[in-house]
């Protein structure tokens, strides 16, 4: 995973206070930790979700790259990811020091699938594609972990942008149709 | 309030936002024409559906579903095309921030129908604002979090 400085930023979510405080009792003086600090619910999806936009950032990027032509129709869809990501990281923090590494989800790691698509046209179904299976994939997760409400909101927000992004992907399809010019990766 | 109070109040949000859009995309239709008045015409069967989706929810739950009221204020005066597709845009966002209300209020099933309710409004939002949005149904610059200065410039250029 790349090195990325917002990192830096992250302070994990963990119930201190209670894994401080159980083991206390009776042996006549307090022992901070007697039990690892469990991590809150929201830091495990929140790490899936972030692996999962840094994933489709990294599409957008190589797209974008290969297919320079594809820039004005996408760049303001890469800034919204740009946005959702910055939204998620801002939610997770992690203290100096602890032993929380966010994990790449299983649904993607952090880097954008080798071997990008060999037309515009093949480079903007991929991220279609993508998209869509990110948009279900986030209301698969609203529905089978415990989240705080703000998060469940975020997800869904975030979800309902990236069904509206392909929405917004299968029109530039239209300028961008197999017979088009240019429409070869550089 | 109980979640389950809170999530029988939320639908009711929702259903008075859908009666508000059934009503607006009836104004918003006089004034287009084509092939963007069938789309409202289109939007409108998705928001007499969910409409009749929630007061069965509603139903379900023992609650009442809110009656439609017989006539809306609008936002701001329609009187042309451009001010109908306004309309759209105003009405799909109020829907979808409703639907927000789910999310928040219920618990994995309500969660799941809100946030895909909230994808189809955010599809349906693309087809009249020409462009998507970072966060459907969340008012004004994205959530509450620490805002940094660095991100503030990075809202997408008008499409």
């Amino acid at each position: 995973m790349p090195a990325d400085p917002s990192r830096r930023r992250m302070l994990a979510l963990t119930a201190l206070g209670a894994a401080g405080v159980a083991g206390a009792g009776g042996c006549g003086r307090i022992r901070p930790w007697s039990a690892p600090p469990t991590q809150a619910p929201d830091v495990d999806v929140l790490a899936g979700v972030i692996a999962a936009e840094r994933s489709m950032i990294s599409r957008y990027r190589s797209v974008i790259s290969g297919f320079p032509g594809l820039g004005p129709a996408l760049t303001s869809l890469l800034r919204q990811h740009e946005e959702h990501l910055a939204q998620l990281q801002g939610r997770l923090v992690v203290p100096p020091g602890s032993p929380y590494r966010p994990s790449p989800s299983p649904s993607g790691g952090s880097q954008a699938p080798a071997g990008l698509p060999a037309t515009a046209a093949a480079a903007l179904a991929y991220l279609r594609a993508a998209e869509r299976d990110e948009a279900a994939a986030l209301v698969r997760r609203l529905a089978t972990v415990t989240v705080t409400p703000s998060l469940a909101q975020l997800m869904a927000s975030i979800g309902a942008s990236e069904a509206s992004h392909e929405a917004v992907l299968a029109s530039a399809a239209l300028l961008h149709a197999p017979h088009s010019a240019g429409a070869t990766a550089q | 309030m109980t979640q389950d109070s809170a999530l029988t109040a939320a639908l009711q949000a929702v259903l008075a936002a859908e009666d508000a859009a059934i009503f607006g995309y009836g104004v918003a239709g006089a004034y287009l024409a084509g092939t963007r008045q069938a789309a409202a015409r289109a939007c409108w069967d998705d928001h007499k559906s969910a409409r009749d989706t929630v007061t069965a929810m509603l139903a379900a739950r023992g609650a009442r579903p809110a009656a439609a009221q017989a006539a809306y204020r609008l936002p701001f005066e329609v009187r042309t095309a451009d001010r109908a597709v306004a309309l759209a845009v105003y009405l799909e966002d109020g829907v979808t921030t409703a639907y927000l209300g789910v999310v928040a209020a219920g618990g994995p099933a309500a969660r799941q129908f809100g946030a895909l309710a909230m994808q189809q409004c955010a599809v349906r939002a693309v087809r009249w604002r020409g462009a998507s949005v970072a966060f459907p149904g969340i008012p004004a610059a994205g959530p509450r979090s620490p805002q940094r200065p660095e991100r503030s410039r990075s809202a997408p250029p008008a499409a």
